[in-house]
């Protein structure tokens, strides 16, 4: 990230930070906290997703044990702030174990298998009703006493700055870069000795800890959790979408893609009350078809500027494909 | 005492009963990832669709869904078909991301479509058969509407089996999942095969929905156990193995009717996903495949 750019991105922390003492009501700021709340999460899976181009839809797994942790270590009289720090570690202990054995796997059986393992987390948090409450739900202490949901809020938006840094950081890092290359073509990465299962590892580790600490602070907020809330799919879903409407392997993708998702969703709850989801859908399959690097993707490549940026993802079209595979089976003759 | 045998081979009998309706509707997704390497996230909104579209002629006719469920396949066939040309085939060549991402946003469009048109109240239909039961010996019994929808789905499994291996668009379709760069050489258009592989599957879930209709329940989330289930199969059964995922829908059809038997039928869907993780890690090219992962 260049001087100015950061110079921008400061500025604009600055402003975030400062527009609880604008907003009049608290209603705004709870959907401006999920807003930031969403882009963090986004950002947290865009290193895993985006850069390192795995497509896990279980974050649900690493969102529900945080808020999970939260609800639970403190039930067992640890203090609120410690139980977050459990909870995170737990996150990511999971996240260690369903990385080791989901790695192994590409394409397709990757994404499914991270849904599997998400889908286990929730259905036995749900069997278990001596240790979570199961679908009673478990209380959730307040993180904020004082002026809460302002606080909140600035938590979210610290905790988006934390991810957004981490992430421009990361992008240029080499680290980064060999995400990046894992992303274009594992085998080639491979062949030139980046240790691609270690990267990914890795990736996840710490997207994973970005994750669970949002959901500790999303339980917090409505200080009472149930199964099919925390560790729904619809997290998962949820996560993913906003990250690659916005452009996935952008940094400013999951941002752009939270404020977009999250307004509209908002705008279209009044209009289509439980089937607001129904927005989602059409934002997805219009995205896929028209602007399939996303917004921030496409906007790039369109105007042609920002030449540093990491090459487009995903957007591999069919000849090229056909070409390697020829250029393959003659390899092999 | 015998009698404990009796409780498990009820409970076999029953697994083996909803597992012919999982087959086909794991079929339906093992042609479609066979032949396309599509993992179609709107599988289980197709299963939905079905069964809302069953219900509403049932409402309409009073005709009973094991009459008239080639209605829902010829409507989900044209959705599907409708689907590959409409949706799917201007971002083929594309990741697979895409791809699951396109069917996962057809999915939500569909869930909460119906639940706009529908509302997301529970519904149910009462036929005259649901209050048959079947007695074998002192002990088993069977319900009718079950005994007749797994009839159904084992003459579909068969044709549809029949077509995939004895068909010239069978033929035609296997070549294209072997090699899909050689396929179009050989004078196949695999346009026109992958769309009607595509309708054909997603006319699998439809009428398993139909079929289910009687003996569940019908929400718009309905086909969303459904959907997982059918990527179990899928891995289960070997990524694209048309067999193989029929196989894997009794198995998992056994597995889950024992489960719920000694568990609790709280434990059942879980223990398909600790299967489906097992089987991924261990033995990714699935049990009765032979395909690689």
């Amino acid at each position: 990230m260049k001087n100015w750019q950061a110079l921008v991105a400061a500025v604009f922390l600055f402003a975030a930070l400062f527009v609880p003492l604008l907003v009049p009501t608290d209603y705004i700021l709870q959907i401006l906290f999920r807003v930031f709340l969403f882009a963090a999460l986004g950002l947290a899976w865009n290193l895993v997703g985006g850069y390192a181009g795995q497509l896990s839809l279980g974050h649900a797994a690493y969102f529900g044990v945080g808020a999970y942790g939260l609800a639970l270590f403190s039930k067992l009289g640890i203090s609120p702030w410690i139980s977050v720090f459990f909870g995170i570690v737990l996150a990511v202990i999971c996240a260690a174990m369903i990385g080791t054995i989901s790695f192994r796997l590409r394409g397709p059986y990757f994404a499914l298998c991270t849904i599997a393992f998400a889908e286990v987390l929730r259905l036995v948090a749900k069997n278990l009703p001596n240790v979570t409450g199961g679908d009673v739900g478990a209380q959730v202490p307040a993180l904020f006493t004082h002026s809460a949901t302002r606080s909140f809020y600035w938590a979210g938006v610290l905790l988006t700055a934390f991810a957004f840094a981490l992430t421009a950081w990361i992008e240029r890092s080499r680290f980064g870069y060999y995400l990046m290359a894992i992303r274009e073509d594992q085998d080639t990465a491979l062949s030139v000795g980046v240790n691609a299962a270690r990267c990914k590892l890795w990736a996840l580790l710490i997207s994973a800890a970005i994750t669970g600490f949002g959901g500790a602070l999303y339980a917090s907020m409505f200080l009472f959790i149930v199964p099919d809330q925390v560790l729904a799919m619809d997290i998962s879903t949820e996560i993913a979408i906003v990250a690659m409407l916005g452009g996935a392997g952008t940094l400013l993708g999951p941002l752009l893609g939270s404020v977009i998702l999250e307004s509209s969703a908002e705008i279209f709850k009044t209009v289509f009350k439980e089937a607001h989801l129904l927005i989602y859908g059409v934002l997805i399959v219009v995205v896929v078809l028209f602007m399939p690097e996303g917004v921030v993707g496409t906007l790039t490549s369109k105007l042609g500027r920002f030449k540093k940026a990491p090459l487009a993802p995903f957007a591999a079209p069919a000849p090229v494909a056909a070409q390697e595979e020829t250029s393959r089976a003659a390899l092999n003759e | 005492m015998i009698n404990w045998l009796y409780i498990a081979l009820q409970a076999i009998i029953n697994g083996l009963l909803t597992g012919a309706l999982y087959a086909i509707i794991g079929m339906g997704m093992a042609l479609i990832f066979g032949v396309m390497r599509i993992v179609n996230f709107a599988h289980g909104a197709f299963l939905m669709m079905g069964m809302y579209a069953t219900y509403v002629v049932f409402q309409a006719t009073g005709i009973s869904p094991y009459y008239q469920f080639p209605l829902a396949g010829a409507l989900l066939f044209l959705v599907g078909y409708a689907t590959y040309m409409g949706l799917l085939r201007p971002i083929r060549g594309q990741v697979d991301f895409m791809v699951i991402l396109l069917t996962m946003g057809l999915a939500l469009i569909l869930v909460d479509g119906a639940q706009l048109v529908f509302g997301a109240d529970y519904h149910q239909i009462n036929i005259p058969l649901l209050s048959k039961n079947i007695h074998i010996g002192p002990q088993i019994s069977i319900n009718a509407p079950w005994l007749v929808a797994f009839a159904i789905a084992a003459v579909l499994a068969c044709a549809l089996y029949w077509v995939v291996t004895q068909t010239m668009f069978g033929r035609a379709a296997r070549a294209i999942a072997q090699n899909p760069y050689a396929a179009p050489l050989m004078g196949i258009n695999v346009n026109r095969v992958q769309a009607v592989s595509f309708g054909i599957g997603s006319a699998a879930a439809g009428i398993a929905g139909s079929l289910l209709l009687p003996v569940f329940y019908l929400f718009p989330e309905v086909g969303n156990q459904f959907k997982l289930k059918s990527f179990v199969m899928v891995v289960l059964g070997g990524m694209g193995s048309i067999q193989g995922a029929a196989i894997a829908g009794l198995v998992l059809g056994v597995v889950e009717s024992l489960t719920s038997l000694y568990w609790g039928n709280e434990w059942a869907l879980a223990v398909d996903f600790v299967l489906f993780i097992l089987v991924l890690s261990l033995k990714p090219s699935g049990i009765f495949g032979s395909q690689r992962a």
